[in-house]
Formats: C-alpha cells, structure tokens, sequence
C-alpha cells in the first residue's frame, strides 16, 4: 500500500464521519426510549415517532412548508432558467448588474429580509400572509436557480443549438429539444437544493407566518422553544428521510450526481 | 424617496395580490396571537369549545411575545389580530406604544373571581393576567444545597451553573433576585450582573432556549439553572434528584397577560373569548394538564397537580415581580452592561 | 454568444425585476435607515458609534475570524475530499457523494443539538480524549469558540465539497499527470495547475461557506451563546429584545459588505494564480 492508495480511503472515512455522526445521533435519538438526546441512546422505543404524528400542528405546517419548498422552487426556475439562459449565452447589457440582483438574497441576513419584507411589502400592501410566504420562498431560492443552472449551461457547448439554429430550428425549438435535455441534471439537482433550502427557512418565515399560517420549522423552533425532548430528532430524521426518498429517486431517474 | 422606489415595486405586487381574493369572512371571525405552547391541549380545551359556543370561527397565530408583538407593530394602521397573549412587560411596551386598548372588565363575569396581582397587572387597566409563574432554581440536591440564590456563585458550584441570559424572559427576574442576595437591588442590575461577569469563565453557559437545559442536565454537564416553573415538568423524568430551590429571598416569576388590539373590530367577540379562558372550568382544565397555572382563584386542584405548578393565593402574593416599568425602562441598560460585562 | 439584446432582456429582466421588487427594494429602504440622521439628511454616525464600541469591535472581529477560519478549512479539507471522491469509480462517486449531501437534508437545529451530545463533559470526544490519554479531566469544549468553529464547519462544509467537485471533475483529465511529468512536486501542482483551473469552484463554495457561516443564527446561539457572541447574535438581539431597528440595519450592513468583501478577495486570491501561471 503506497502513501497515496491510502489517503483516499481516510481521508474519505473522517470526512465522512464527521459530516454524518450528528446526523446518526439524531436519528439514534428518534428511536430511544429516554427522555433527551444521548449516545449511545437508551433503550429502544418508538413513542417520539408515534409522537410527532400526534402533533396537529405539524400535520398543517407540513403541508404549507411542501407547497412553499414545491411551489417557490418551481417559481424560482421558471423565472432562473430563462435568466441563466440569458447570462450564458447572450452578450447582455449589465450581466453583472442582472447577477448582482439575482443573487444578492443569499447573503442578507434572513431576519432582515423577513422584517424589510413585513414592513415594506406585505403591510403597505396588504399582501396575504399564504402569498407572501410563496414571494419570499421563491426570491430565496432564486439564487440557487440561476447559479446551478447557469453553471451546467456553462459545461454545455453551444455550438449545438447554434447548429441547430443553423439548420433551421427556432432558437425557442432549439432551447427545448436541444438545450433542455441537455441540462436535466442541473435543473433537478437546482429544484432539490432549492427544495433543500426553502423547508428549512426560519428566520424569513418567522416574520411572514400569521394567523393560521405556519411553516414546519417555525412551527418546530415554536415547539422546543421550551422543550427539546427526541421527539424534535425524531420529525428532523423524518423529513431527512423523506428529502433523502427525493433524491434517491431523482437519481434513479434523472443521474442527478452525474451533474452536481 | 421611498414612495418612488416603492411605486415600481407596487404594479408588480399588486398584479399578484389581485390574483389571490381575500379571504371574506362568511362567519365572524376572531384572530387571536397567543404563544406557541401545547397548542394541541388549547384547541382541544379553549378554542374548539369557544367556536362552539359563540358559532365563530377562531384563527390563531402563534410565536414568541417579542416576534407577535413586532408584527403587531408594523401592521398598527390595520390591525389583523383581535386580540393578543403577551408578557406582562410587553403589554406595557404595548400599551405605550398605542398597540392595545383599555380592557373592559365590566363585560368580564369572571373578574371577581382572579387574584388580586392578576386583575390589573400594570395598573393602567389594559391587561388581566390569565397565568403566572413562579422562578426559581432547579438543582441536584445529591450535588449541592441552594439556600439563597447567591450560592450559584460559589467556587464549588459556579462551573456546574447554567445562567439565563438577560435577553430571555428569565434572566432579568435571575439577576434581580442575585441583587436582592448581595444586596444591592438597584433597578440598573449593575451589582448582579458584574457578579455574574465576574464568574463568566466558570458559569457552563448563558441559556438563550431553556429548551437546551434538560439536555445539559441530562448530560451532567450541569447541576444548576434558574428557571421558570413552566420548565419544571422535563426534568423531573431525568432520574436524578432534582429539587426546586425555596432560596432566603424568594422566588421570582412573571406574568402572562390578555390584551385587546387597538382598532379591534370583534371587541366584544374578542372580551367573550377572554372571559371564556378564565373561566373557573377552562383553568382548571388547563391547570390539570399541567399547562399554565390558573389566575382564577376558585380553581381547586389535587395535591399532585399543584405541586407542578405555581399555585395558590400565598404563593400569587409571595412572588417579587419585577414591575414592568422597571423592565422597560431599563431593558436596554441591562442589555448594555450585560454585553459588557459577560459577553465580553 | 447571440447579439440580440432585445431577446437576452426578454429572458433576464422578470427574474431581475422579481428580485428587486419582492427583495431588494425593501432590504434598501431598510439599510436605509441605518445612513438616515434624526435631523434629517444621511449620515454614518451609526456606523462609527458602532465601531467605537469595544464589545462590538470583539464581535466584529471574532465573526470575522471565526468565518474565516471555517472557510479556510472548509477549502483544505473540502479539497482532499473532493480529490478523493473524484478519484473514485462511477458508482461508488454516486453514493459518496450522496452521503456527503446527506447532512444537508436534516434541519440545522437538531445537528446542532446533535453536537451538544457528541462535545459534552461525557460525550464522545471527551470518552475517546480520555481513554488516549490525551486529557485526565474532561475538556470543556462546549460553549466556546471551538464549539462554534465545529459546528459551522459541519453546517457548511458539504457545500464546499460539491461546489470542489464539480470544479475538479470539470478539468482537463490530463492536467495533473501532464505537470507531473514536466517535473512539478504535489505542492506546485495543487498551486499552478489545480487552483487555477478550479477557481469557480473555490470561489463559489468559499462565497457560501463564508456567507453562511456569516448569518448562521441557530448554531451560535446555542453552542455559543452570550459568552461567544457573534454578529448575528447580536443582530437577533437588537430586532427582537430591544427592538432597534436602526442598530439591526447597521449590523446587516456590515455583514452584507463583509459578504460582499470575501467575495472580492476569493476571486483576487483565484485569478492572481491565473495570472502568475500564464507568466510562467
């Protein structure tokens, strides 16, 4: 074994380790019978499962934050990949501007936004608690959009639709039945991380959720505001499991890891 | 300025709110802001039952009394919520910033029947508290002997301590009755808090969620916390003797209150709804299930139950509360010295 | 690349305008407030009194630091893993890959309680220290820098990984071998050859590993607390306990510009490499 067959392995397994053992502590916990986190979890129950279905609150949470994370996302693409399409193949006046704008939600502290959004958009307005959840969820993800999808345009030549321009199809054919195809992966692998990002928003959802309107995590952040008992672990094991389904099955179908 | 930027903004959001009718009301409605707690055991206790009774329908809005309060504050002009649950400071912090109105008790049948400190908790008559609760120390009584709240800040104890942090709802009540221990109870909380900042490297940590301390306690990573009696059932499961501290000084606590929004359009519907809360039956029920501890004196509870709460006409008079003025007027002084002195 | 300006604004301008209607308009009037004098007109006074303030010079440069050093070693270590996994045989590349997005999928909350367990008096580190004989009484780790340092790491690491892996998987497969050949030890390789032509990469996943260790509330508040006090934990304490809005825009200002700032620096560090590689 030379010094270099041996590094990939160990440096993959602390990685490894590192970035999953919180997560196996967390799904341990779901499973105990004890009263809070520990490791090794004591005992083997599954009362903090049966619990979170119990929760009323969560069952409604859940689907707002499901409509938000599919709704916001779908948005977020319908408006990026036209924009991305845009910043990488046309020569546009103020491209840096247009980048500047689109991703600038990303690095504005989440309270700011969700204050300067209740203040500025929703009040004067009068904007719908359920519509300007959806606005706000769909300029966050806005910036994943167009990045991942500017990015595997970029890795796309473009002399193929250029060809196909050439050979007569419209630039609007050859977006579809050239383009598209050709940059699944990065609109899949965008929609999760989008997906990914908008369920776990807290602090822009916890301004704009009102009477009758919650997302999961405000609803969860509101629940071990005074108690963190396995039951918490066991709704974030959930979820994961459920994002985890999404991704199992994106890749089955789509390859998406080949485009990441 | 701001008009121009916020016009070209306008056409676009007004086009998206056209699409999405709002929500008329075919029945009245009642949008009350309460915090987050066991909001399964409220609708199955308060809300469902009320909705029967009044043939309303009952929208609720949950969070932390700071969050709601913000909220309440930016939507002044055209208030959404009815009526609100908020701590007793905050509803002076309300009150002052011409957010709720006076509340007529005189539309209240159950009034009489609440404590005294419950009636009219900042004597301005825009607030009746529903439930209070009682602060003190919970600690390993196999670890250590709490007689006054100054023992936290012994050398043997100090590193098995964790401490409300002064933004939390506990932290400044702590440090009052730390300065009634040394003291020097100045409204300013100067002596307490350098105390504490003098100890800072030894204390395990200022709590910002009490939710962390069942966790810490669990972990032995500490032996001590202040907390507020609301907590006390958790770590009771621990399997470790945790006692609660019944220091030379007393106990501190707060008070939870119901205010009525200023510009409330459903004021009677909104005073009905308080009334039905305070209710001798509605607080026991809650009482039993351990959720808040009833205002309403001709609430009876066993033995058992009372012994997890904060209940009882002594221990309501017992409890040195820190009035809201006080807190208000000094909030942001404490703040300043507490960064100072322990965040630094 | 097409000419035809018309048709790239057509495709560009409702995402732009979307974005400054519903984000970036509001945000500015809420900055604004931040430059505004109580006499009227605009100033910076908030800005200096803010730095003229030791507690927030300490926060100030504790974020700094702190974020910094996250995104540094999320780039060390970001980049032998994204070596290795890169290295690895199609399939095995899918699987590693998913288990380094893994994390990501659970909320940010309970990793952080996750944490509280593996770094306690009893928990894992302290068992394992303690049985190397690294340490007689358990470390207290908790509550601290380090505990903040970790916990960031984890939050924001994988980002750096995938943000690498794309990067390395996009170079030229005969680069490496090529400079090795031509004499180039590892070190000069990562340096000339690997770091240029991964730039994008290391921009892009250092600009979310800094920005995010930036605003992350959650895992500061309660690995830190008030004894470790971040930017943005005091950004939260000026919005919802003393309910300056004015501080809490000055601080967001700041944050934004430190994001901006390392954006800046990550792109000069990336294209002076360029530069000197086609001197060379």
């Amino acid at each position: 074994m030379t010094a270099r067959s041996l590094f990939i392995p160990i440096t993959l397994l602390l990685v490894i380790a590192f970035l999953i053992g919180p997560f196996l502590i967390i799904v341990a916990a779901s499973f105990s019978a004890g009263e809070t986190l520990a490791f090794p979890p004591q005992g083997f129950s599954l009362r903090w499962i049966a619990k979170v279905f119990t929760v009323e609150s969560f069952r409604a949470s859940f689907g707002m934050s499901l409509f938000l994370a599919i709704g916001g996302t779908a948005a977020a693409l319908v408006l990026g990949i036209p924009a991305s399409y845009a910043l990488s193949r046309y020569k546009l006046p103020g491209a840096e501007i247009v980048r500047t704008i689109v991703s600038a939600p990303i690095i504005v502290p989440g309270i700011i936004v969700g204050l300067a959004l209740l203040r500025y958009i929703v009040v004067p307005f009068q904007v719908g608690i359920t519509l300007a959840l959806f606005l706000a969820h769909t300029a966050l993800v806005l910036p994943y959009a167009v990045r991942v999808v500017s990015a595997s345009l970029d890795n796309l030549r473009s002399d193929i639709e250029e060809a196909a321009v050439l050979l007569g199809s419209s630039r609007l054919g050859a977006f579809f039945r050239v383009v598209m195809p050709n940059i699944r992966g990065g609109i899949m692998s965008a929609f999760i991380l989008g997906f990914v990002t908008s369920f776990n928003q807290v602090p822009v959802s916890l301004f704009l959720s009102g009477p009758g309107v919650r997302t999961l995590p405000v609803d969860m952040i509101a629940y071990m505001e005074i108690v963190f008992d396995p039951s918490v672990a066991a709704l974030s094991s959930l979820l994961a499991f459920l994002s985890i389904g999404i991704v199992f099955i994106a890749e089955r179908f789509l390859g998406f890891s080949r485009y990441v | 300025m701001n008009k121009v930027i916020l016009a070209s903004g306008a056409a676009l959001m007004l086009a998206m709110s056209a699409a999405q009718t709002p929500a008329l009301a075919q029945e009245k409605t009642l949008t009350i802001s309460v915090y987050a707690l066991a909001q399964d055991e409220y609708k199955q206790i308060v809300y469902e039952p009320f909705q029967k009774i009044c043939g309303c329908k009952l929208v609720v809005e949950t969070g932390n009394s700071v969050e709601r309060l913000a909220k309440m504050e930016a939507n002044k002009a055209n208030p959404v919520v009815d009526m609100a649950v908020i701590s007793m400071a905050d509803a002076l912090a309300a009150s002052r910033a011409g957010l709720i109105d006076k509340v007529d008790t005189s539309k209240l049948s159950n009034f009489g029947k609440l404590y005294d400190i419950a009636k009219d908790p900042n004597g301005d008559g825009m607030s009746v508290g529903y439930t209070f609760y009682a602060t003190s120390i919970a600690y390993r009584s196999d670890k250590m002997k709490i007689d006054s709240w100054a023992d936290l800040l012994k050398p043997e104890y100090a590193s098995h301590v964790a401490w409300p942090n002064v933004t939390t709802n506990q932290g400044p009540p702590a440090l009052y009755m730390l300065g009634l221990a040394l003291a020097k109870d100045t409204p300013d909380l100067k002596a307490p808090i350098e105390a504490v900042g003098a100890k800072k490297g030894e204390i395990v940590t200022f709590y910002e969620k009490s939710s962390q301390l069942v966790q810490l306690m669990q972990q032995e990573e500490i032996w001590a916390a202040p907390i507020g009696r609301f907590t006390w059932a958790p770590f009771t499961k621990l399997g470790f003797p945790i006692a609660w501290a019944m220091p030379k000084e007393g106990q501190t606590g707060g008070m939870n209150v119901m205010t009525v929004t200023k510009g409330s359009k459903n004021r009677d519907l909104a005073l009905q709804f308080m009334d039905f809360w305070l209710s001798t039956e509605v607080q026991t029920k809650l009482a039993e299930k351990l959720i808040d501890s009833p205002s309403n004196k001709d609430v009876k509870l066993s033995e058992a139950i009372a012994n997890n709460l904060t209940y009882g006409e002594e221990t309501a008079k017992s409890l040195k509360l820190i009035p809201s003025a006080v807190a208000l007027d000094n909030r942001a002084g404490w703040i300043k010295t507490w960064n100072e002195k322990v965040g630094q | 690349m097409f000419q035809n300006r018309a048709e790239a604004l057509a495709l560009a301008l409702p995402a732009a305008i979307f974005a400054a209607a519903v984000f970036l308009v509001p945000v500015v009037i809420l900055l604004s407030d931040g430059f505004r004098a109580p006499t009227g007109g605009w100033t910076i006074s908030a800005y200096t009194d803010f730095f003229s303030n030791s507690l927030n010079q300490t926060v100030f440069l504790r974020t700094l630091r702190l974020s910094a050093l996250v995104t540094v070693a999320s780039a060390v270590i970001g980049y032998a893993a994204a070596f290795a996994i890169v290295s690895l045989e199609p399939g095995a590349k899918g699987k590693v890959t998913g288990l380094v997005v893994l994390p990501l999928m659970i909320s940010p909350v309970a990793r952080t309680y996750a944490w509280i367990v593996i770094l306690g008096r009893t928990g894992i580190v302290n068992q394992a220290f303690q049985a190397l004989g690294i340490t007689e009484a358990p470390l207290r780790i908790l509550f601290s820098e380090t505990a903040i340092f970790i916990g960031l790491l984890q939050l924001f690491l994988p980002l750096m990984i995938i943000s690498l892996i794309s990067a390395l998987e996009n170079m030229p497969k005969d680069a490496i071998p090529a400079a090795r050949v031509l004499g180039a030890n590892w070190f000069q390789v990562f340096w000339k050859v690997v770091l240029p032509l991964t730039k994008e990469g290391l921009v892009i996943g250092g600009t979310l590993v800094f920005t995010g260790s930036l605003t992350a509330y959650i895992t500061p508040a309660i690995l830190g607390g008030s004894k470790v006090l971040m930017l943005e934990t005091l950004l939260y304490q000026q919005v919802a306990v003393s309910n300056n809005f004015v501080a809490a825009s000055v601080i967001a200002f700041i944050l934004i510009v430190m994001s901006f700032a390392a954006n800046i620096l990550l792109k000069r560090v990336a294209t002076a490499r360029n530069k000197q590689r086609s001197q060379a």
